[in-house]
């Protein structure tokens, strides 16, 4: 079973983003794997080791990427694909399913995984139009895996009453909910072992993509402008004995905001 | 200026692995310190994880299935892991002194046997050399270990043996003659297994420093093999357990620094947190005192052991400054859990809060891996040889 991984490099949100002008501050951004495709990298391994294979992790970017794609070497991936671009910072969904689609275009798969949206946009397209790019069944939002082949793959999904159950032909792209599987850490063997396992660079222009769609003509979609949200005030703290926080609180909740008016 | 130690290292693998390491701290370590140490109970449920990261073959060459770090990024995972809880790092600490002195000492056969099996963490170790009457004074220790047909019969009764319980080998320091003189030049270290005539007579109950396994252990006519004789020559033990000594005390150094950059952190936030006198006890100029007096100490610390690990990795002479990092890094541990502790006021008494556990771990950084007085003359020692006029 060969499997490809496309990953996607984002700023680590559980570190403060700034916003300044319309803009996010690169400054202090620490990049990280996107989290939902640390789980899609995870299912991949498990099933490359239960049905063999390999797996490919493919990511789009400057050198930069390489570091996501490294980490993911020593997840335990088996070769990585890195397509080189000056920047890739604006780019739509469109354009990244149609670089990925052109580069998976002469390649050798079986599955293509992914995470069901990217911890960054939060769009979720890019798998979708890949899937359409490259004339491929998908389902999305997978939270299991049975049966395995080649051929076909059995898959849940998880809905609010029930679980559905379908069974896709391959190839294929699936994208995966985060509740598939806890990712793993890379040990210290994996990371020493990512060195000896091969990265390829291959410059996007050599991909022989139709010029436009490299270009700001390519964007079907433009973000103009990023906001923050408001911070969230600080709550107020009463302490005390009960018998006069209580009151105090209830006095609080009519006046402030008007509940129990 | 080569010293062993796998240079493939890159920064960008030190910010995986140490993002590795951060992760697993974070997530399972730091949950379940506290209830290990109040009942004293042994992490097992670490020691899974550990061998599947690699942490006992970190510092072993990779030629013997390690991963060959250097000692300055070693540190900084003992450092980040001892930020949290000083006691998993126990588990594979002594376990890599054993095998850097096999590594440095050993037969071919003797590595080709013992490092890969301690590399994986199938043999966990530790060090046997402290008895009930010998501690600082190690040519005074009593335990024997008499030539027989089949090897050596050793006799004798260790005192504070960390992993003598849960590991299942250990390298132990015995006298194979008795009237040598001077007496260090009949002293022998032995590879020894778990077996018949390796008795643990108890696991010490401690202060600080609980739910790994520090143990009095009696060797009553524990029979090892010719081959268990580290390095197959006589006489040379003591020197072989004292070669080692640097990457050891960078070692306790490191755990030194990560108690008191933990207990600094917690510090740092309780004393926003708290107020009195209407105003968080951060503002106050007494507290801020502190904070700043901790957080030098925090930072001084990190830099002499990264200093002196760095001498260790280039293969530079660092006696005096492994001595000096071990020294003040272990007393600042100290120094940064008990301001922490005055700053938590009457919370720091609850074993509620982690800060307690801090106050009562840190004193043996102090202690082990030869006493901080020991540092003291060893550092003026070497002051003086290295400026004779
Ligand atoms: C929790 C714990 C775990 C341990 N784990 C291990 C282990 O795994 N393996 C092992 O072998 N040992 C272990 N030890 C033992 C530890 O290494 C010794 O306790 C330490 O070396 C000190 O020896 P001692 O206790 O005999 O003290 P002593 O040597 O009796 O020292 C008592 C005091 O005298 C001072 N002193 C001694 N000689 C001199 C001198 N010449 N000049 C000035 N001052 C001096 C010392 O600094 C100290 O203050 C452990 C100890 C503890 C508490």
């Amino acid at each position: 079973m060969q499997i490809i991984v496309p990953i996607k490099q984002v700023p680590d949100v559980a570190l403060n983003i700034k916003v300044k002008d319309g803009e996010i501050v690169q400054e202090g951004i620490s990049w990280v794997i996107s989290s939902w495709d640390e789980t899609a990298l995870e299912a991949a391994l498990q099933l490359t080791e239960e049905a063999g294979g390999e797996v490919t992790v493919l990511s789009i970017g400057t050198a930069k990427v390489q570091e996501a794609l490294r980490k993911a070497l020593a997840l335990g991936a088996h070769q990585a694909l890195h397509i080189q671009c000056d920047s890739s910072a604006g780019w739509d969904s469109y354009q990244v399913a149609k670089v990925l689609a052109k580069t998976l275009a002469d390649q050798d798969y079986n599955l293509i995984i992914t995470g069901k949206q990217a911890q960054d946009s939060d769009a979720g397209l890019t798998p979708t139009m890949l899937a359409e790019f490259l004339g491929l069944p998908q389902v999305t939002n997978i939270t299991a895996f049975k049966d395995v082949s080649d051929a076909s793959i059995t898959l849940h999904r998880k809905g609010d009453d029930g679980i559905e159950i379908s069974k896709m032909t391959l190839p294929g792209v699936v994208t995966v909910n985060d509740s598939l599987a806890e990712p793993r850490l890379a040990s210290m063997r994996g990371i020493m072992m990512a060195k000896k396992k091969p990265m390829e660079t291959v410059d996007i222009h050599s991909l022989g993509l139709a010029p436009e769609v490299l270009q700001s003509g390519g964007l079907m979609t433009e973000v103009v402008q990023y906001e923050k949200p408001d911070e969230r005030k600080e709550g107020r703290r009463f302490e005390g004995d009960e018998t006069e926080t209580v009151p105090e609180v209830m006095q609080n909740l009519k006046k402030n905001i008007g509940l129990f008016a | 200026m080569d010293s062993g130690v796998n240079k493939n290292w890159s920064s960008g693998d030190e910010k995986l692995l140490l993002d590795t390491i951060d992760h697993w701290v974070e997530n399972e370590v730091k949950p379940i310190a506290r209830e290990h140490d109040q009942e004293d109970k042994y992490p097992e449920e670490l020691v899974e994880r550990m061998k599947e990261l690699g942490l006992f073959g970190s510092t072993i060459s990779p030629e013997y299935g390690g991963l060959g770090l250097p000692a300055s990024i070693y540190a900084k995972i003992v450092t980040r892991l001892s930020s949290v809880w000083i006691v998993p790092g126990g588990i594979f600490n002594t376990h890599l002194v054993m095998a850097a002195a096999i590594e440095r000492c050993g037969m071919e056969a003797q590595k080709q046997e013992w490092l890969p099996k301690m590399a994986s963490g199938e043999l966990r170790g530790g060090i046997a050399l402290t008895e009930p009457d010998a501690g600082t004074d190690l040519q005074s220790i009593r335990t024997r270990a008499d030539r027989n047909e089949k090897g050596y019969l050793l006799n004798g009764t260790k005192m504070w043996i960390t992993n003598a319980l849960h590991g299942n080998c250990l390298m132990v320091l015995a006298k194979t003659d008795l009237t040598a003189q001077p007496a260090h030049k009949g002293m022998s270290a032995f590879l020894c297994h778990k077996g018949a005539g390796y008795d643990v007579a108890k696991k010490l109950k401690k202060m600080g420093y609980r739910a790994i396994d520090t143990c009095e252990l009696t060797l009553d006519n524990k029979q090892v093999v010719p081959e268990a004789l580290l390095g197959g020559e006589e006489g040379r033990g003591l020197q072989q357990v004292l070669g080692g000594l640097e990457l050891g005390r960078i070692n306790v150094a490191a755990r030194g620094a990560g108690m008191a950059e933990g207990a600094l952190k917690m510090a740092v936030r309780y004393a926003q947190e708290r107020e009195t006198f209407g105003k968080p006890i951060a503002e106050h100029q007494a507290i801020q005192l502190k904070l700043a007096d901790m957080a030098t100490k925090v930072e001084a610390s990190k830099l002499l052991v990264e200093s002196a690990a760095t001498k260790l990795d280039t293969g530079q002479r660092c006696d005096m400054e492994a001595g000096m990092a071990k020294y003040f890094a272990s007393e600042a541990g100290v120094y940064c859990a008990q301001e922490a502790m005055r700053i938590f006021g009457g919370n720091s008494y609850s074993t509620e809060y982690e800060i307690e556990r801090f106050y009562r771990d840190s004193m043996l950084m102090c202690i082990g891996e030869g006493t901080n007085e020991l540092q003291q003359i060893i550092v003026a020692k070497q002051l003086i040889q290295r400026n004779k006029i």
